[in-house]
């Protein structure tokens, strides 16, 4: 039986504007498998970020079920959210979004150490992470002293360093150059191949959409199709938008 | 543990990003605690010498005296030379003894002091010249001769302002006229005051307080001459008791209260024998706490400021830390251990700087005269010119803490603040 990291049934999003009600998403059914490296893609205001908030417990749809690593979030307590955050989910962001007055290393272990792991098992699992996505030696750098393409993967690697079975990722090469973002891209496929982490992206950049196993197109709030380029790959079997 | 170590380094380094802010911050948040602190020096300096001007001038801090005393002032009201004994080695029982500074008898009574030139009203006080010279302070307030001594039993002291009223010097003839306290049958049984008594002194020295009433009203003769005077051999009106400590008032009151039960005496700690005086100082206390307080509420809103805006436009920062999985106990948690931290060097900032200012004014002093030029006579106490500032480890560790105190309070709206990061418009700043 397939197992869902992501369950979305009927999910309805309206963003008020003053007294006007602008929809995000409409009636978004999908379903995500453990393992998958699916993107959103769409315009500007098609909705990829609402439904990215939504599926990380970010933000809170208005209708429908959001079901997430085996949890209904929509009846979580904020508490119980955060915790479901910390230990199943990991953030990529646009503007990568590290504490500027941490290093590199105490970027990435910060969710451990919130998790309480012990500092030695930390350190261990940053310094074999930072190795494994060509950031060995960059340990006690600050954001600011670091590129931008190793800032993000700085970035990723504090979404993995807890394995967490979904890794949302909201537009992560938008910032990047070109070889940067495939740089990045490389070590996000890597990832998802080595570890089976489940990515999501959001993007409109067509690298990550080449490079995604499936892909979901939406438009005014809406699925308007779910591609899957790369049928070969083997991770990807199981899955399907149920709208 | 790890968290909260974790938590407090976060909050730390978030305080070193705006270094100049910080420490601005911290400059007007210790400004205060050091204004505080060297306000209340001063004040516990200026008290203390007024307490101890005042009990070397009067009664000590503690008295014992004939029951109703206090009121009346009745010159009658005798205390016998077996209650001064028993006083005296109440005084050695148990531990008060190193508290003990000394004990004085003095006999009072008012009289008419009279020269060739002039005559005034003056309050006597008979004193054993050396306790007096050991314990008071008008022996060392002396302008002109010297004081009492044994060898001087017709000797008279007096105050600079009576000496000019009466034209005298020191080697004038005097006249002292008092009204007996011993009567003769006849007046006993009308009861009518003693008889009038005079005896004929020389001005041995003459002394100078400041305070008007005391340099114009009060002469000093000795103990035994008095007691001739008034023909009250062995008798005096009080024990003023010399503490090492004033602070120790209360405990010698309560052990003598304690040792002297039956005998008809009423003993009074300084407090309660120069009550208008405590109550001034209590006051000066009260009004001294209120304008420190005022003065840290105001450093206080500063400090909120710089916190909450530090909160504000770190709020996408916050937000993102929500999103990763901090909870909002840990987010208030971040802000008040940086609010904390930044309470830390600002209580530093403030020690070096207030006990940097108290020691200068505690070594050299506060001299007054440069504000001012004139004697202050009529203050009704004696007044020093050179304020030495007084801080005891209780004050300065109640200031740091109420300064500590209210870096806690002053943190609680900025971790409210982060707490209620809201996702996902907290992420939308960008």
């Amino acid at each position: 039986m397939t197992q869902w990291v992501v369950e979305l049934r009927d999910v309805q999003k309206t963003y008020q504007t003053g007294q006007v009600g602008v929809p995000a998403l409409r009636d978004i059914g999908l379903r995500v498998a453990a393992g998958e490296f699916l993107a959103i893609a769409g315009p500007s205001g098609s909705g990829k970020t609402t439904l990215l908030n939504i599926i990380g417990g970010l933000d809170q749809a208005d209708s429908g079920e959001v079901w997430v690593a085996g949890k209904n979030i929509r009846r979580l307590s904020a508490g119980a959210l955060a915790r479901l955050r910390l230990q199943r989910l990991g953030f990529v962001f646009q503007a990568y979004n590290l504490l500027p007055v941490l290093t590199a290393l105490e970027n990435a272990e910060f969710t451990l150490l919130l998790q309480g792991v012990p500092a030695r098992r930390r350190r261990e699992k940053v310094q074999k992470l930072f190795s494994e996505i060509g950031l060995a030696g960059l340990e006690d750098r600050r954001p600011a002293q670091l590129s931008g393409g190793q800032q993000q993967r700085v970035a990723v690697a504090r979404a993995m360093i807890t394995e967490p079975a979904l890794i949302l990722a909201d537009e992560p090469t938008a910032n990047l150059d070109s070889a940067t973002a495939v740089a990045l891209l490389d070590v996000m496929e890597q990832l998802n191949q080595t570890h089976g982490t489940t990515f999501v992206f959001s993007t409109h950049d067509p690298r990550v959409m080449e490079r995604a196993r499936r892909l979901i197109r939406l438009r005014d709030g809406q699925v308007v199709s779910d591609e899957k380029p790369h049928q070969s790959d083997g991770l990807t079997r199981q899955y399907g938008a149920t709208s | 543990m790890a968290e909260v170590v974790f938590l407090a380094k976060l909050g730390w380094r978030n305080l070193w990003r705006h270094s100049r802010r910080t420490l601005l911050t911290a400059l007007a948040f210790g400004l205060g605690l050091a204004l505080l602190l060297i306000s209340l020096g001063l004040l516990d300096g200026d008290h203390e010498q007024r307490i101890a001007n005042r009990t070397r001038l009067v009664a000590g801090h503690v008295v014992v005296q004939a029951q109703g005393y206090q009121d009346t002032l009745s010159q009658k009201l005798l205390l016998s030379s077996r209650v001064v004994t028993a006083t005296a080695e109440s005084l050695k029982v148990g531990t008060l003894h190193p508290a003990l500074g000394g004990v004085s008898p003095r006999l009072i009574a008012s009289g008419l002091l009279s020269s060739a030139a002039n005559a005034s009203g003056v309050s006597i006080l008979g004193v054993i010249p050396e306790k007096e010279k050991a314990f008071f302070l008008i022996p060392h307030r002396i302008v002109e001769g010297s004081y009492l001594d044994d060898e001087k039993a017709t000797g008279i002291v007096i105050g600079a302002e009576l000496a000019r009223k009466l034209k005298v010097r020191v080697g004038s003839k005097v006249v002292l006229m008092a009204q007996a306290v011993r009567q003769s049958d006849a007046a006993a049984a009308n009861d009518s005051g003693g008889e009038l008594q005079s005896t004929l002194l020389r001005v041995v020295g003459i002394f100078r307080t400041g305070m008007l009433v005391v340099d114009m009203y009060v002469v000093h003769l000795p103990l035994a001459a008095t007691q001739t005077l008034l023909g009250v051999p062995n008798q005096v009106t009080q024990v003023a008791i010399f503490l090492e400590r004033e602070s120790d008032s209360p405990i010698v009151a309560r052990h003598l209260r304690s040792q002297l039960t039956g005998v008809p005496v009423e003993i009074l700690t300084w407090q309660e024998s120069l009550e208008r005086m405590a109550q001034m100082i209590w006051l000066e206390d009260l009004f001294n706490n209120v304008i420190g307080g005022i003065l840290l509420v105001m450093v206080g809103l500063g400090v909120l400021n710089t916190m909450l805006m530090a909160v504000l436009e770190r709020r996408y920062e916050l937000g993102v830390c929500a999103a990763l999985g901090l909870r909002p106990g840990q987010l208030a948690g971040m802000i008040m251990c940086e609010s904390l931290a930044l309470g830390l060097i600002s209580i530093a900032f403030g020690l070096v700087l207030g006990l940097g200012v108290h020691y200068h004014f505690a070594t050299t002093g506060l001299d007054l005269r440069w504000f001012f030029d004139t004697d202050l006579r009529a203050v009704q106490s004696v007044f020093d010119p050179i304020l030495y500032s007084r801080l005891s480890l209780a004050r300065i560790t109640g200031s740091v803490g109420i300064v500590f105190l209210m870096g806690i309070v002053i943190s609680f709206y900025p971790a409210f603040k982060a707490a209620r990061t809201e996702l996902p418009n907290a992420l939308r700043v960008l």
